[in-house]
């Protein structure tokens, strides 16, 4: 039982580096969600901004098209420039003075009077706020081509259904959750992937590296308790942190969305359903054998590294190799198989998806428990093994 | 009691290891740090294990507290082997060296009874052992401050009540005057004094020739892995064909 001394010790220990309450507590309890909280709120301001904008307008052949003009006239928010030279157009648009410009030529009235269909350019920027100003125009055209088609189909002594074959109603049966699910199901892991892993990365480094460095690996060497005690303690102690911070994470955004002011209603009801009892103890079991994977790995690169210094330069890139298969569960179309479940870190993500979504398959979840298991009880078979290597011990 | 038998330390040389050390290397896969060697420290006196830096004093003590097996040979603390009963042997050492390897985030306190526990020791013997020692030490006035903030006269005296906590039979001193002051340096040789006539096993590596004068009862001189000379220091001076020890050093490695 000498590695719970050890534990003991090491928790001691890490709780009271700042740096690791830093990394633990601080950043994924107040500067995620801050994050988060300022984002979003700015993203909603640019958003209403560019809705409740002026939408300057230049129209080019009002003459051939006086009741379309006047629909432009009369739309809410549209300010028509009728001053823009036709040379000067596309730089007034590129220089963001101008919205579009609608040109209509002389042929318009009559296409329009003989059924046929008549041409309308419009010049936009593309890479306006959010594609307000073309969804407007277009909206604005649709119903005039409607009322248009309804007056030539009238006068054709049709009804207008006989160019609508189908009367569509789409009834989607996924719930809300499920919906809700395949929506924020891809970015929670991928958030609590990456904060295991941060969680697990600074105490691993201490506990491995810096204790070489500080030369108190020695007393501990000399000391009774064996190899496997030092690695147990020491690992133990490094997976607690990165499951605390992973949770802290979870409930960090959860706290900092539910405190946060003018947030939309949807958003709330997707963090009500994501963090429900059922939901958050399936993801912790998720969490435990994925920290137990990242603590024994990073355990055993810390010791091998001579230095603190050293250790981060094996571990940095090691970041990557977690974003990766994290981000790819976030795709659409990447679902959870008899295949995917066996990727360790994709099938955390995919596995979390279905379990918010509510539509996780038992035998696939069954598959995922095995193989982050297994991945675990190797990489802290290899850490054990690791520090029992006099050559990485005694690196330096 | 601590029996060294004809032990060697071979080392595996990286890729790397042998481009440094140059072409002299080049097809060198094992270095010899420690080549059979032997010697015997007896209860109740200090054994020196003389050496200039890198001369394979360090790799013999960490073999006998079982921080590192070796290649060939047997060593044995208190009859106990150090390779098929390392934990045996653990538990009747204690190991200083001249680096303070302390956790400078705990309290002299916690960090002594960090190593009482895991020697197992009771909460009445520890508090009774660690009383002794703080007293002997003049520590309690420091003794729930973070080690971090210790000058490193106090960092070096809790670096003492660890080694001593558990009242072990056996010592293992590596270099322990190494980077410190003259008054820090006494201290330490007090304690090594003080081990001998408590009737412990002293182990005790230098390469300061006036150290070793001062304490040593038994003497091993150890240079490139290799035992030069290994019996009482009376013998030594008595051999003695120079005028200084470190003369005599000199000529008895051969360099």
């Amino acid at each position: 039982m000498k590695f719970l001394t050890i534990a003991k010790k090491e928790l001691t220990d890490i709780t009271r580096d700042r740096r690791t309450i830093i990394m633990m507590i601080v950043l994924p309890f107040v500067l995620i969600p801050g994050l988060f909280g300022v984002v979003y709120t700015i993203q909603s301001q640019q958003a209403e901004k560019a809705t409740e904008q002026q939408m300057k307008v230049s129209f080019f052949g009002q003459e051939y098209a006086p009741e379309l003009y006047q629909a432009f006239a009369d739309l809410d928010k549209v300010i028509i420039l009728d001053q823009i030279p036709a040379d000067s157009v596309d730089s007034y648009i590129q220089n963001e003075y101008l919205d579009a410009a609608i040109y209509v030529n002389r042929e318009y009235q009559e296409s329009i009077d003989q059924n046929k269909q008549a041409p309308i350019i419009i010049k936009f920027k593309g890479t306006d706020s959010f594609g307000i100003t073309r969804d407007r125009i277009k909206s604005l055209l649709t119903a005039q081509e409607n009322q248009i088609i309804t007056k030539r189909m009238n006068q054709l002594n049709l009804k207008p259904d006989i160019v609508k074959a189908y009367q569509i109603e789409y009834k989607d049966v996924a719930s809300t959750q499920e919906k809700l699910g395949k929506f924020a199901g891809g970015f929670l892991p991928y958030f609590f992937i990456i904060f295991g892993f941060m969680g697990a990365m600074y105490p691993a480094l201490d506990l491995g590296a810096g204790e070489k460095e500080r030369g108190t690996l020695e007393t501990i060497l000399s000391s009774p308790a064996t190899r496997l005690d030092v690695v147990l303690g020491k690992f133990l102690v490094v997976m607690l942190a990165a499951i605390t911070t992973a949770f802290i994470a979870l409930g960090g955004m959860y706290f900092g969305i539910q405190t946060f002011p003018d947030i939309e209603p949807w958003v709330l009801e997707v963090v009500n359903v994501i963090l429900s009892t059922k939901t958050v103890i399936l993801m912790m079991s998720l969490i435990i054998p994925i920290s137990a994977f990242f603590s024994a790995l990073l355990l055993g690169l810390s010791i091998y590294a001579k230095s603190f210094k050293e250790a981060q330069s094996i571990v940095g890139p090691l970041n990557i190799a977690i974003i990766f298969p994290a981000l790819i569960g976030t795709l659409p179309g990447i679902e959870l198989n008899a295949v995917t479940s066996l990727i360790p870190i994709l099938n955390v993500s995919l596995a979390s998806k279905d379990i918010i979504a509510g539509t996780i398959n038992p035998w696939y979840m069954v598959e995922v428990y095995l193989s982050l298991i297994v991945l675990a009880g190797l990489a802290i078979v290899w850490c054990v093994n690791w520090f029992n290597r006099e050559s990485t011990i005694f690196r330096n | 009691m601590i029996k060294v038998e004809n032990i060697t330390k071979e080392f595996p040389l990286s890729r790397k290891q042998r481009k440094e050390l140059g072409d002299e290397f080049k097809n060198v896969k094992l270095i010899c740090a420690v080549d059979n060697i032997s010697f015997k420290c007896e209860p109740g006196r200090i054994f020196g294990l003389l050496g200039p830096n890198g001369a394979g004093k360090t790799t013999t003590l960490r073999m006998i507290a079982t921080m590192l097996k070796p290649s060939s040979g047997s060593i044995s603390v208190s009859g106990y082997d150090s390779v098929d009963e390392g934990q045996k042997v653990r538990e009747q050492i204690g190991f200083m060296t001249g680096q303070t390897a302390l956790y400078d985030r705990l309290t002299p306190t916690e960090m002594v009874k960090y190593i009482a526990d895991l020697y197992g020791m009771n909460k009445e013997d520890f508090n009774k052992r660690k009383d002794y020692l703080f007293d002997a030490l003049d520590m309690q006035s420091f003794a729930d401050r973070r080690i971090s903030r210790l000058s490193t006269g106090m960092k070096q005296k809790t670096s003492i009540a660890r080694t001593m906590i558990h009242d072990p039979s056996v010592m293992v001193f590596d270099e322990p005057t190494s980077g410190l002051d003259v008054m820090t340096s006494r201290a330490i040789m007090d304690l090594i004094r003080d081990c001998r006539e408590e009737g412990k096993t002293v182990i005790f590596s230098s390469h300061r020739m006036g150290e070793v004068n001062q304490l040593c009862d038994d003497i091993s001189i150890i240079y490139k892995g290799k035992l030069f000379f290994n019996d009482t220091l009376d013998k030594f001076k008595s051999e003695m064909t120079k005028s200084t020890f470190e003369e005599e050093f000199i000529y008895r490695v051969g360099e």
